[in-house]
């Protein structure tokens, strides 16, 4: 092989262009339906959060730190509380905009952090790889253009957007994307190697999304912040409604909480992270709906897994199976739902047998809320929250 | 057989070393194959700069299991962890052997301990000797100073993991991830036994080194991988040497960092995982596998992989007459995701394509578009030309890209003009 042989090679390669659905549209405008995933990353404790507080499994399993009935915000059926911290979203529900999905997991459950998300969000089998974040399965068919925007403090999972089927991109907040992304020049996406693909098409929703950004956005990144929101999720939050408010195209957004993987003294951490996602999302909530955006959107929680039944002697919790999921909207339908799990009835490793699949939640979006009737979850029974 | 040739050379050299450097790639182009690999494997200086300071394990034990001085510890962490980072930036800066550092850096990615997590830099200090020591050496090795590593233990709970409770969490790593890799090839009771068969590994509150607790360790009957015994954590670490999995995990981890971002090809990785258990788990000798195979020198694969924050900026400032006005290295390596000591999870970071997001994209073409900055005029070519290779146009850029450029080439005149153009166009990004 020489130099010369070698240009014709890779130029023969490079000629290649872009499918057509991945082209952006040309000045689209904000979605009908907007959904924003809160990923709880660490392994959220389902029994803490949405707590069956009156059973006495329970109350035996989790003797010293389950939540006591004193502090318990109670739900007023099926004897379940939310978790102490979580006052702002209690409002919610008594105002009946937030749905609980109990016992939420998914059969063979694996107990790896980092497998068990990749099931959670490429929407596989416990003993299936996929490529692909579950939402390009979906949201290629309800919009052209920008499918998705992560927002996070090191501006890189993209999770369920994660795939090259999807326009997606990361940032830290929309006022460094518009500022970094000045710099950033227009490149015609190759696909000599899955680097360089993946390397241009990036470079090229940089490009596109950055010029959205700029036009739509310039003058409101311009006024002076103020802000009341704290944390990191509290402020990606902000970042997510700036975003919505100034039209921006894109009908997924998703923010992370990190900190759940409570293993020993649980309850200060667990209080700790609670709290934050208590406050960003109720000050999130707020700005919906003084901007007359609250019937638009969905906001909907997922974790890779639940936590153990019992409590360990460290006063935290190992990994588990089941968990509790919630999605909050002016549209959702309150209430629980789904079956609790059977607390009586662990496995070998502790665990509780799961009642809902996570995929009937996916059904559920893809039907009800993108009107996505052709999707691959279509064996799973949607669930009436929407 | 005959020599490299420019073309190769720089194709061995990108790979291999932290930047291209153009004397190397002079070096070995009138080689043979096996002699660059040679000299690659075997040009090791294992001397390292003068350490920064730290606080021994004996001083942060009070303040360790103190609840009220745990802002102390955070602060000492966060100074101390700075310190180790700059100190660790700026050898791979400088060192004349940058093979050895870009594989101390795979084995800091295999087996990662962060400043957050430990707030303990003096053992992360000496895990990365440990590290250094053993990254050209044995594997079996590499594993059993992992296992009882300091660093290690904090990073993992080893060391809080006992007789009566046991800690999981290193256990369920070393199969996930350190050898068998994944979750299909062992059962969650295999996790729990492995926990039992480590209890009683610690750490010596007077030195700071690994010590064994005899009366914190369950001398019961563990059953692990279908084999029954008292099993110790030695014992478990053997039958994982056994267990022909352990070496195709390394054997496709080296396919992401040496061939391609795409998924390892099983007839390669099979073939070169046979040859390290072979030799007895000798790193060089699967290196050797590696670098000489078909796979590696696939024209198909120039150009796929992306190349590290680490060889990005690192890299460009050991190959050409670039410099930072700051010297703010390891905080421009965070923000462009490979934070060194600091890594998201202990999976590592997961590297290949994904250290291309739009957030890091931005970083990274801010860093180069600043490191090329300057009088770009054909006048002031000649202070630039004294630090550069003196070569046509055309070697110019078969040196600094593996694939041709994306964009279209300067039409102006002037060497500052290409080197700028070409180590800003999207192939320079890729290796």
């Amino acid at each position: 092989m020489d130099r010369r042989e070698f240009l014709k090679y890779s130029g023969l390669l490079t000629a290649a262009g872009m499918s057509p659905e991945l082209l952006f549209a040309a000045n689209g405008s904000r979605p009908d339906k907007i959904v924003v995933f809160v990923e709880l990353k660490g392994g959220n404790d389902g029994f803490n959060t949405l707590a069956p507080y009156k059973d006495p499994d329970y109350q035996h399993h989790r003797h010293n730190i389950g939540v006591k009935e004193r502090v318990a915000l109670t739900l007023g059926e099926k004897d379940m509380a939310m978790h102490p911290r979580l006052k702002g979203l209690h409002n919610i529900w008594n105002k009946g905009e937030m749905a609980w999905i109990q016992g939420v997991g998914y059969p063979n459950s694996v107990l790896s952090h980092f497998r068990s998300m990749d099931i959670i969000e490429t929407g596989s089998h416990a003993n299936q790889v996929l490529d692909h974040g579950w939402l390009s399965q979906i949201v290629p068919g309800y919009k052209q253009g920008l499918h998705g925007i992560s927002v996070s403090n090191d501006g890189s999972s993209l999770g369920p957007l994660h795939s090259s089927h999807l326009n997606s991109v990361s940032m830290q907040s929309p006022r460094t994307f518009v500022n970094q992304s000045k710099i950033i020049k227009d490149i015609t996406p190759v696909n000599s190697t899955p680097a360089l693909a993946h390397l241009t098409n990036t470079q090229h929703q940089l490009f596109e999304v950055g010029n959205q950004l700029r036009a739509k956005m310039s003058r409101s990144l311009r006024q002076k912040k103020t802000t009341r929101s704290k944390g990191v999720l509290g402020h990606s939050l902000e970042s997510v409604a700036q975003m919505i408010i100034a039209g921006i195209d894109s009908p997924v957004y998703k923010v992370t909480q990190t900190g759940f993987d409570t293993h020993s003294g649980q309850v200060g951490r667990h209080n700790n992270v609670l709290y934050q996602l208590d406050h960003g999302l109720s000050r999130f909530i707020h700005s919906m709906k003084q901007n007359g955006l609250w019937n638009k959107v969905v906001i909907v929680s997922y974790s890779e897994f639940g936590r153990r039944l019992s409590e360990n002697r460290g006063g935290g919790t190992d990994h588990g199976t089941a968990s509790a999921q919630f999605v909050i909207g002016g549209g959702v339908q309150g209430g629980i739902y789904g079956e609790a799990p059977d607390l009586s009835r662990v496995d070998s490793n502790g665990n509780v047998a799961h009642t809902t699949d996570y995929r009937q939640v996916y059904a559920t979006l893809a039907q009800r809320v993108w009107n996505q009737p052709n999707h691959p979850w279509r064996g799973h029974q949607t669930i009436p929250f929407i | 057989m005959g020599k490299l040739g420019l073309f190769r050379a720089r194709h061995l050299v990108s790979r291999t070393s932290i930047g291209a450097e153009w004397e190397n790639i002079q070096r070995y182009k009138n080689l043979t194959l096996q002699d660059a690999i040679k000299h690659t494997l075997n040009y090791a200086d294992y001397n390292i700069p003068h350490e920064p300071k730290t606080s021994p394990w004996a001083k942060t034990i009070r303040n360790r299991n103190s609840m009220s001085r745990q802002r102390n510890m955070q602060r000492m962490a966060k100074t101390e962890g700075k310190a180790i980072q700059n100190w660790w930036v700026n050898h791979m800066l400088t060192t004349k052997t940058p093979f050895l550092e870009r594989m101390t850096l795979f084995w800091h990615n295999h087996f990662p301990s962060t400043i957050e997590q430990t707030k303990q830099p003096s053992a992360l200090f000496e895990q990365n000797v440990t590290q250094r020591r053993h990254a050209l050496g044995n594997y079996g090795n590499l594993l059993f100073a992992m296992a009882k590593d300091p660093g290690m233990l904090i990073y993992l709970d080893g060391y809080k993991n006992v007789k009566g409770d046991p800690n999981e969490n290193f256990a369920r790593e070393l199969l996930e991830l350190f050898t068998l890799g994944g979750t299909v090839y062992y059962r969650e009771n295999d996790i729990k036994e492995a926990a039992r068969a480590f209890t009683g590994w610690g750490i010596d509150d007077r030195t700071g080194k690994f010590r064994f607790y005899p009366e914190k360790h369950d001398t019961g009957i563990k059953t692990f991988m279908g084999h029954r015994g008292n099993f110790d954590g030695d014992d478990i670490l053997m039958i994982l040497m056994k267990h022909p999995r352990t070496a195709e995990t390394i054997a496709e981890k080296m396919w992401l960092e040496f061939v391609s971002s795409s998924k390892p090809n099983a007839a390669y990785t099979r073939r070169w995982a046979k040859s390290f258990r072979d030799s007895n788990y000798d790193i060089k000798a699967l290196l050797v596998a590696i670098l000489s195979s078909d796979a590696f020198w696939d024209i198909g694969n120039m150009g796929a992989l992306v190349k590290s924050p680490v060889e990005l900026t690192i890299g460009t400032m050991r190959a050409l007459p670039y410099r930072l006005r700051k010297n703010n290295l390891a905080h421009n390596l965070s923000i462009m995701g490979q934070s060194l000591f600091a890594h998201n999870s202990v999976k590592g970071w997961s590297g290949g394509n994904d250290w291309i997001s739009t957030q890091s994209l931005m970083r990274r073409t801010g860093l180069l578009t600043n490191l090329t900055r300057g009088n770009l005029r054909k006048a002031n070519d000649a202070k630039m030309m004294q630090h550069m290779p003196n070569c046509s146009d055309e070697d110019l850029v078969t040196w600094l890209l593996p694939v041709p450029p994306l964009n279209p080439l300067p039409t102006q005149p002037g060497r500052q003009r290409l080197v700028r153009a070409l180590v800003l166009d999207p192939a320079y990004q890729v290796s």
